[in-house]
């Protein structure tokens, strides 16, 4: 892989691999970072990297391994709680929020955000990214039953708490 | 798309048995226009997840990286510096090795003795005159030998009549 494979076949999928990073550590300066680290480890395996049958996956599943080791890193030595650092508000936001930055989006992103771990990835792959399921088993090492069991409880939960909750007022 | 077909769908959705096709029409229906009052919340939902889609990295990401990547290439090579010279450190040791073993193997080759007579007879000859002058060399010595043999004997006599002399002392305690 030369630098113009480089540029034109792993870095154009900077944006999902940010996207994913974000949502799994809730903040844009790490998720930058973790996009950084696994471009850098593209670029130094590149001679391994032909053996590879799906490059995005790959650097799907490498991006959420690097979230979470920073996520475990940022929980040992914590003292405060990961809410807090949880800041959902960033400066990257989306042309969405800046134009209607209402309550509801928050609620939503609030909502998800407090979803497990699982639930709270394979919700992201499927209805942010549009992944299909196999490549969503593929990133996240996953079954496919696993993968459908947290889908299904991801989308009950927001529709349980947000959809419900806003359609009877309670 | 009628709202009954689009609430439908949504139930579909809700049992996670939506194609990806059919996720991307209530998408774009919910991000549309003529959206009825009782699917509001649903809409919300799924104008979050659009708006999601475009949250991006900064414009100068591509620069950084590629600065980042190339930086990292010149490491590499100063590494691949680094293994040459091991690998020239084993080769050195090897060369020393071989020339050593080299220089060791010709001095081995001249201590072998040449033949130094061509005619049997005179060779037999020689080889009489060596071995004579050892037998002559034996000789002598053992001339010498005799005489150390005298000191063994007088020193036997010493010791004998010491043994004796003894033995009378332990036959006087035993009267």
């Amino acid at each position: 892989m030369n630098f113009e494979m480089f540029e034109s076949r792993v870095l154009p999928v900077k944006n999902k691999l940010f996207r994913f990073a974000f949502r799994l550590l809730g903040s844009s300066e790490e998720a930058k970072d973790v996009v950084q680290e696994v471009f850098i480890r593209v670029w130094n395996g590149r001679d391994q990297m032909a053996d590879i049958d799906n490059m995005e996956a790959w650097c799907m599943r490498i991006t959420r391994n690097l979230s979470l080791d920073k996520l475990r890193a940022r929980q040992r030595k914590a003292t405060d709680s990961i809410e807090d650092n949880f800041d959902i508000q960033q400066d990257t936001h989306t042309p969405y929020e800046a134009a209607e930055n209402n309550e509801n989006m928050q609620r939503i992103s609030q909502l998800i955000a407090s979803l497990p771990e699982k639930q709270r990835q394979v919700m992201h792959l499927r209805d942010i990214e549009g992944y299909s399921y196999n490549e969503i088993c593929e990133i996240l090492e996953l079954d496919m039953n696993q993968v459908k069991v947290n889908l299904f409880r991801a989308r009950n939960a927001v529709r349980e708490k947000f959809i419900k909750i806003n359609a009877y007022g309670l | 798309m009628d709202s009954k077909e689009i609430g439908q769908l949504l139930e579909k959705y809700w049992n996670c048995e939506t194609s990806l096709e059919e996720e991307q029409l209530l998408r774009s229906y919910f991000n549309g226009p003529d959206v009825p009052e009782q699917l509001k919340d649903a809409a919300e939902l799924f104008r979050f997840f659009e708006g999601e889609r475009r949250r991006t990295l900064s414009e100068s990401f591509d620069s950084d990286m590629m600065r980042t990547v190339k930086k990292t290439e010149r490491k590499a090579k100063v590494v691949s510096m680094v293994r040459w010279v091991q690998v020239a450190r084993i080769a050195a040791g090897v060369l020393v090795v071989v020339v050593a073993g080299y220089f060791v193997r010709n001095e081995v080759m001249k201590t072998t003795p040449e033949d130094t007579f061509s005619d049997p007879r005179q060779a037999l000859e020689e080889t009489k005159k060596a071995l004579m002058m050892i037998s002559k060399s034996f000789g002598k010595a053992k001339e010498g030998v005799g005489k150390i043999n005298m000191f063994n004997e007088a020193e036997d006599k010493i010791t004998g009549k010491e043994k004796t002399s003894d033995s009378t002392e332990e036959d006087k305690t035993n009267i």
